[in-house]
């Protein structure tokens, strides 16, 4: 079981998690009877083979998979009392690619408050998404710029901005920096620390090489959990 | 009775001259056979069926009129509402399982709404359940709304399918199955409404309606053919839309899990 100091209480919490999928020979076991647990103000990395079952873990604790078995909690609440859609906005997944919806940028950055879950929260201004742009380095990125027409390390940092913005206490993020160039990667990494840095935690699934943000490293390998040497 | 009588004073096809319009069949037969098109089994089935479907339909409407109870005017409704029920089905094949009563409660709420405001409040038929009237328009009511479920039920499933990541970044900020959905249920309506709009605006410039075409035929004034016409071309429109909304909006949550996750192809039964 991955570290948990006693003295505070698990941002999320996993207990015997696991997945099934349909293959081709049966069932085959994605995920083992899994605990994970994951503190408010840390990074955790899941890193392990293509096909281990990483997304699989992300779409699980997001509660956006049907069939997942197990016990989640969120700082401490079991999910069966926890609204799903409330939990997919406390828990935040962001998908490795395609996550933004045609229309602008800034479209998409308000996309959260025009769902009903958020009715009455209130809306960032257009002078707060402005400076949100900016602190990632998107000063030429005009919020009224079609998301067609941005480059893949833009559209991913506008995607997790996006998801920030929304404050979840968990964020789930999936491969965030893969086929982006250095610059963009180091500004997705940055402004994920940043999140951690006020308090939320976030588990990522990254390829194996470190960027040094991440508080503890998980291996995934044949449905199993493992730590790693911390990065 | 005889057959002249019967088409109020026209010239009438005998039966003789009804079997000769085979010859149409014969010649496109010998292209098919000739171009090898490999449906000359289905062209001659489908003669068949034509000669025998619209003869028994003949028959069956001489029968209702003659009739003229209202109990067999609303079986005749029923069995064309679950005929093109099942029709719908077979056309939308990526539509999840169990859609029958979706199909046939929008075919039936529409078949109904839409008939009798015509035969009621346009037409004016008496009594309310005219054979001779509630019965051809509810066959063009449902003809046309199941043209329109059918496209409709079809493009919806499809969008879905291909938004999937579109809608899971949706679900992941904590958007409905209707938040999520909605796109696409817009675009199978547009889909849907797509035909009637189009036949609306080439009626009487690139075609004579069928309808139209029938009443000149049977001596009908042109006038008040036209009249009769725009009428079933409106009522048709209606026709499509109130049934593809209903179809659509009882169906689509089926893709979706209780917890609103959208079930893409990996992850449904």
């Amino acid at each position: 079981m991955a570290g948990m100091p006693p003295h505070t209480q698990p941002a999320l919490e996993a207990r015997h998690l696991t997945v099934d999928r349909r293959a081709d020979a049966g069932l085959l076991r994605v995920l083992d009877a899994i605990d994970l647990a994951v503190e408010p103000g840390t990074l955790t990395d899941v890193v392990g083979p293509s096909g281990a079952g990483k997304t699989t873990l992300l779409l699980a604790l997001a509660r956006l998979l049907p069939g997942a078995a197990g016990e989640l909690l969120l700082a401490g609440e079991p999910a069966f009392a926890i609204d799903p859609r409330v939990w997919r906005v406390r828990v935040a997944y962001l998908p490795q690619r395609s996550a933004l919806v045609p229309g602008t940028v800034g479209h998409n950055l308000t996309l959260p408050w025009r769902l009903k879950v958020r009715a009455g929260g209130e809306r960032p201004g257009d002078g707060a998404l402005r400076a949100a742009l900016d602190r990632v380095h998107l000063t030429d990125v005009s919020l009224d710029r079609e998301v067609s027409r941005l480059s893949e390390g833009q559209a991913a940092r506008v995607a997790l901005l996006r998801t920030v913005l929304t404050r979840p206490a968990v964020l789930l993020l999936d491969e965030p920096d893969a086929s982006l160039d250095e610059e963009s990667a180091e500004q997705v990494g940055l402004l994920t620390r940043e999140f951690v840095d006020v308090g939320g935690a976030v588990v990522r699934v990254r390829h194996l090489r470190s960027d040094g943000h991440a508080d503890r490293r998980l291996r995934l390998v044949a449905g199993a959990l493992t730590d790693e040497a911390r990065s | 009775m005889t057959a002249v009588q019967l088409a109020g004073g026209v010239v009438a096809i005998g039966w003789p001259q009804l079997l000769l319009a085979s010859g149409f069949v014969l010649v496109t037969g010998a292209i098919a056979l000739w171009m090898q098109l490999g449906v000359t089994k289905d062209l001659a089935i489908a003669t068949v069926r034509t000669y025998v479907q619209l003869l028994a339909l003949g028959l069956v409407l001489r029968w209702a009129f003659a009739a003229d109870r209202w109990w067999w005017v609303v079986g005749i409704l029923a069995i064309m509402t679950v005929a093109a029920a099942r029709i719908i089905l077979k056309r939308a094949p990526d539509a999840p399982s169990g859609l029958f009563l979706a199909a046939v409660t929008s075919m039936a709420v529409t078949g109904i709404t839409v008939t009798f405001a015509v035969t009621g409040l346009v037409i004016g038929a008496d009594p309310w359940y005219s054979p001779r009237y509630v019965i051809p328009i509810a066959g063009m009511v449902l003809g046309n709304s199941m043209t329109g479920i059918a496209l409709s039920l079809e493009r919806v499933f499809a969008d879905l399918d291909a938004r999937k990541d579109e809608i899971r970044a949706m679900t992941a900020l904590g958007a409905s199955p209707w938040e999520a959905a909605h796109p696409s249920v817009r675009a199978a309506l547009r889909a849907g409404l797509i035909p009637a709009i189009n036949s609306m605006a080439a009626a009487g410039i690139v075609f004579i309606p069928g309808m139209m075409t029938g009443q000149i035929l049977a001596g009908a004034d042109p006038l008040e053919a036209t009249k009769y016409q725009i009428v079933v071309m409106l009522m048709v429109a209606a026709a499509e839309i109130v049934g593809a909304a209903l179809a659509v909006l009882m169906s689509y949550r089926r893709r979706f899990s209780a917890d609103g996750v959208f079930l893409e192809k990996g992850l449904r039964e």
